[in-house]
């Protein structure tokens, strides 16, 4: 089995770049040491849940596993019996995704978005105390609605929305205030009140604390209000079955599609770098020792997740969040229970009561006993983003630890804010709350790196470093370091001499003849064009 | 939109699509020269019929096909058929003609061709319920305006069909209704004038049969605009709406409530041309109609003059439409 480029991990970077690669036409072995597809961001089933947690927790022989214990520890796993397990899709990466961006021009020009669905998010709010949100406006109509901002906060939050959405490099407002923190930006620039300015920051431009810079607010809000409309009114879209796990599933089945070999399950005993040699670099191979195989895989390139490199990520006091995933079978409102029916109301007028799929956002400080320096996202999903059977809603909550929070353990930060998400469901009876039927919580590390990329020499042919990225942003950001690495690899092999196959396809006739002499077709796009017109593209 | 990538298909792809249309539009000139050819013959035969349904849905602005599918009821359909076997083809047209719709929602000839099917309803279904099938479908037609009006809010032609339905069925819902309507499209997007257009007709209707008091309900409609304007004051429909409201100006307490309010409107949003303008208009009206009782004419007449100064900087094709209302108002001024 030798191959042009072996990707191990199928994490949606990972994937992204496997689809591109075999759609070149490159020949592509694509790995992962567990059972199922996605890796850090796989949809996990209940059962899968439990198995991740229990494999992470145990002391084990592999590189990898090695390298996921260390990733996510202090796990915790509590539940009772949770009826149609299989049903559930739970995210280790819960996402969501502009309308507008690198992950959405990838999905549509692949074709990958034809192979699964997507839910618009409904709603987006700000936890402001127990059983109480506020929503959260983010369009003309939104502020034009509310019932809660006066009318000069209107003006002066619409006028924030204009500026936001268009070329503020370079305008008056932002002369020197690139370095200012979003918040004293708001308030100065635009006298927006504490709320209002709490609602900008942590709900629209998804800053995790109050020491968050301005101008990538800036730039990340007017992305996101460049996708308002595309499909709906919220600029957000969650991947049915789970989110990205089933995305990369996706991009996964595209690169089989073209030609890509798959290998699930199988453990990486090793990575065996090229022999040393003092001939030519352009035919050294890396090769792969699995478990219970006597082949060994070969590749010029290899495009890893570093957890199969290496066990020992480099302790970074920043990087850390805390994580909880919840099931629960009661809805969570928004909004009061509707008010009764007469003839001057109609069913049109009741705002949006339970939340299927939305965004609750809590700003520092708004919960007791959790954190006063970061803010924490709930992401809810319910049978609308096909996560869950009917009756039920999955929770996801994260929080950056930061430099206070450090020595916390993640239930113990966590917890508040669970129990301030329940208090927004009906529960049965007042002496009851709603009890979850699943809770698992665990602490996550950023790697030393996302992908690293080994060529013939020894040092890596291409990094794509690991930073501490938003949850808005997760999706586009592996789409564009995808991309990276898809240039790099391809250019490298170039040099080597290393040709695409040209894969037949429907309607392109003979394979084209290439005479001697003649130059093959050189890459010059990230996908190819798609090979057939959809009725429904038009 | 921005930032969007176009798709790019290979070349084949684009070949076989080019051979698709091509047969397409073919097939398309073949029927159209078939159909026409049997209207100059008179051919009203149920092949005929058929075949203007074909073409019709593959070119529905083709007006002279509806016609000639009129004709055909008239002439061969309708006659020696029981009213429910006519009241049964109307029902296909109208759905024939909503489908239509959901592709072409503004085309002339489709709204046109179900106005004509609901007017030529029969009596029936019994002699003792001579409306029972009038009244079903004219209930179902605002059900179809509304999914239309749902697509585009401002589709002129579905606002239009509203209208007509309303004052055409047989038991239409209560103003009050319609209020809360127009309120769901105006929150949709008040960047409508048909929401308020229609709005404003609803409430005089509201007003005159005293359903809604006057006074307390404009004191809403006046809250409701206010707010519209604040959230975005570059919106000339919300200020069309505000002048209706304001009226005659003879309500002194009223026009210097707004001007007050959109002064401060003004001082957020110092650059507001809507702004000034309504505040000289507004100005004016106080000067015209309430001098006796203002304290300091001059102040209002000179404020009035440094708008209509600001105005023609920041409006200069409408310059000397501002110097005409300036002149006007020193003249009316000399005058007293």
């Amino acid at each position: 089995m030798d191959f042009d480029t072996i990707v191990l991990g199928t994490g949606l970077s990972e994937s992204i770049l496997a689809a591109a690669l075999s759609k070149a036409g490159f020949k592509v072995g694509h790995f992962d040491a567990n059972p199922y597809y996605g890796g850090d961001d796989a949809s996990l089933t209940v059962d899968d849940l439990r198995d991740w947690a229990e494999s992470r927790k145990k002391n084990t022989n592999t590189v990898y596993l090695e390298a996921q214990r260390q990733r996510f520890s202090s796990i915790s796993l509590t539940s009772s019996n949770v009826p149609r397990s299989r049903t559930f899709s739970i995210s280790l990466s819960p996402t969501i995704i502009p309308s507008v961006g690198p992950l959405v021009d990838s999905l549509v020009a692949s074709g990958v978005s034809r192979y699964g669905g997507f839910k618009l998010l409904e709603s987006i709010a700000v936890f402001d105390q127990p059983s109480k949100v506020k929503p959260v406006p983010t369009s003309k109509e939104d502020v034009f609605k509310n019932k809660e901002l006066s009318l000069v906060d209107k003006r002066r939050l619409m006028r924030f929305l204009l500026f936001a959405a268009g070329e503020f490099e370079g305008s008056n407002e932002l002369a020197g205030q690139e370095t200012q923190t979003f918040l004293t930006f708001l308030r100065e620039k635009f006298s927006l009140a504490n709320k209002v300015a709490d609602a900008i920051a942590y709900a629209l431009a998804f800053c995790t604390s109050p020491s968050d810079l301005t101008l990538p607010a800036l730039q990340r809000i007017r992305r996101y209000l460049r996708s308002a409309g595309r499909y709906g009114p919220s600029p957000f879209l969650v991947g049915h079955y789970g989110g990205i796990g089933e995305i990369a599933q996706g991009f996964c089945r595209a690169a089989a599609v073209n030609g890509a070999t798959y290998v699930l399950g199988r453990n990486i005993m090793s990575l065996n770098p090229p022999p040393k040699s003092l001939g030519s670099q352009a035919n050294l191979r890396w090769s792969l020792s699995l478990d219970d195989l006597d082949e060994h895989p070969s590749s010029r390139i290899v495009a890893a997740q570093p957890a199969y490199i290496s066990s020992s990520s480099p302790s970074s006091p920043g990087g850390r969040s805390a994580r909880c995933v919840a099931i629960i079978n009661t809805p969570i409102r928004f909004s009061e229970p509707p008010p009764e029916l007469n003839d001057d109301v109609s069913v049109e007028d009741i705002g949006p009561g339970e939340i299927d799929t939305g965004l609750l956002i809590f700003p520092p400080s708004s919960v007791d006993s959790g954190s006063s320096t970061a803010a924490a996202s709930c992401l809810i999903t319910g049978e609308g983003s096909m996560a869950t059977p009917s009756g039920h809603w999955i929770l996801s909550f994260s929080i950056p630890m930061s430099e206070q929070d450090a020595s916390r353990e993640p239930e113990e930060l966590l917890k508040p804010y669970l129990e301030a998400a329940l208090t927004l469901t009906s529960s049965p009876s007042p002496d009851s709350p709603t009890k979850p039927l699943l809770t698992c919580y665990y602490l996550q590390t950023l790697p030393s790196a996302n992908m690293v990329v080994l060529s013939g020499s020894p040092q890596p042919l291409f990094t794509v470093p690991s930073d501490i990225v938003v949850m808005s942003e997760t999706a586009d950001t592996a789409a564009t370091h995808a991309e990276e690495a898809f240039w790099k690899i391809v250019k490298d092999l170039e040099r080597k001499g290393v040709k695409p196959t040209k894969i037949k396809s429907e309607g392109e006739g003979e394979r084209s003849e290439e005479g001697v002499g003649e130059e093959p077709q050189l890459i010059t796009q990230f996908w190819p064009p798609l090979d057939s017109v959809g009725d429904d593209d038009d | 939109m921005h930032g969007v990538k176009r798709v790019q298909y290979s070349q084949a792809a684009l070949e076989a699509k080019k051979q698709r249309d091509h047969d397409k539009l073919k097939a398309y000139l073949a029927l159209s020269d078939d159909v026409i050819a049997r209207k100059k013959s008179h051919d009203m035969s149920n092949e005929a019929f058929e075949l203007t349904t074909r073409l019709l849905r593959m070119n529905p602005e083709f007006y002279t096909v509806w016609n000639y599918r009129r004709d055909m009821f008239i002439e061969s359909l309708f006659p020696q058929r029981s009213p429910s076997e006519v009241n049964e083809l109307l029902s296909d047209d109208l759905s024939l003609t909503f489908e239509l719709l959901k592709q072409h929602p503004k085309v002339y000839g489709i709204w046109n061709h179900r106005r004509w099917c609901l007017e030529h309803i029969p009596d029936g279904p019994s002699p003792d319920d001579v409306n029972g099938y009038r009244n079903s479908t004219w209930n179902k037609e605002l059900f179809v305006v509304e999914k239309m009006l749902d697509a585009d809010a401002r589709n002129f032609h579905a606002w239009n069909y509203r209208r007509y339905i309303l004052a055409t069925m047989p038991f239409p819902p209560p103003p009050k209704s319609e209020l809360a309507y127009t309120t769901r499209k105006i929150e949709a997007n008040f960047s409508n004038f048909s929401a308020w257009h229609q709005r404003s007709k609803v409430l005089t209707t509201l007003w005159e049969t005293g359903e809604l008091d006057r006074v307390k309900s404009i004191e809403e409609e006046f809250e409701l605009v206010r707010n519209a304007m604040y959230t975005d004051p570059d919106d000339q429909s919300v200020w069309i709406y505000h002048a209706w409201l304001i009226g005659n100006g003879n309500y002194a307490a009223r026009l210097q409530f707004e001007i007050t309010s959109i002064q401060e409107l003004l001082d957020e949003q110092p650059d507001s041309k809507w702004c000034m303008e309504s505040l000289v208009r507004y100005k004016r009206l106080l000067i015209e109609k309430h001098a006796e009782n203002l304290g300091d004419k001059k102040a209002l007449v000179d404020s009035c003059l440094e708008l209509l100064a600001k105005l023609r900087d920041i409006d200069p094709p409408r310059r000397r439409r501002y110097d005409e209302i300036a002149e006007g108002i020193r003249s009316g001024n000399e005058m007293q």
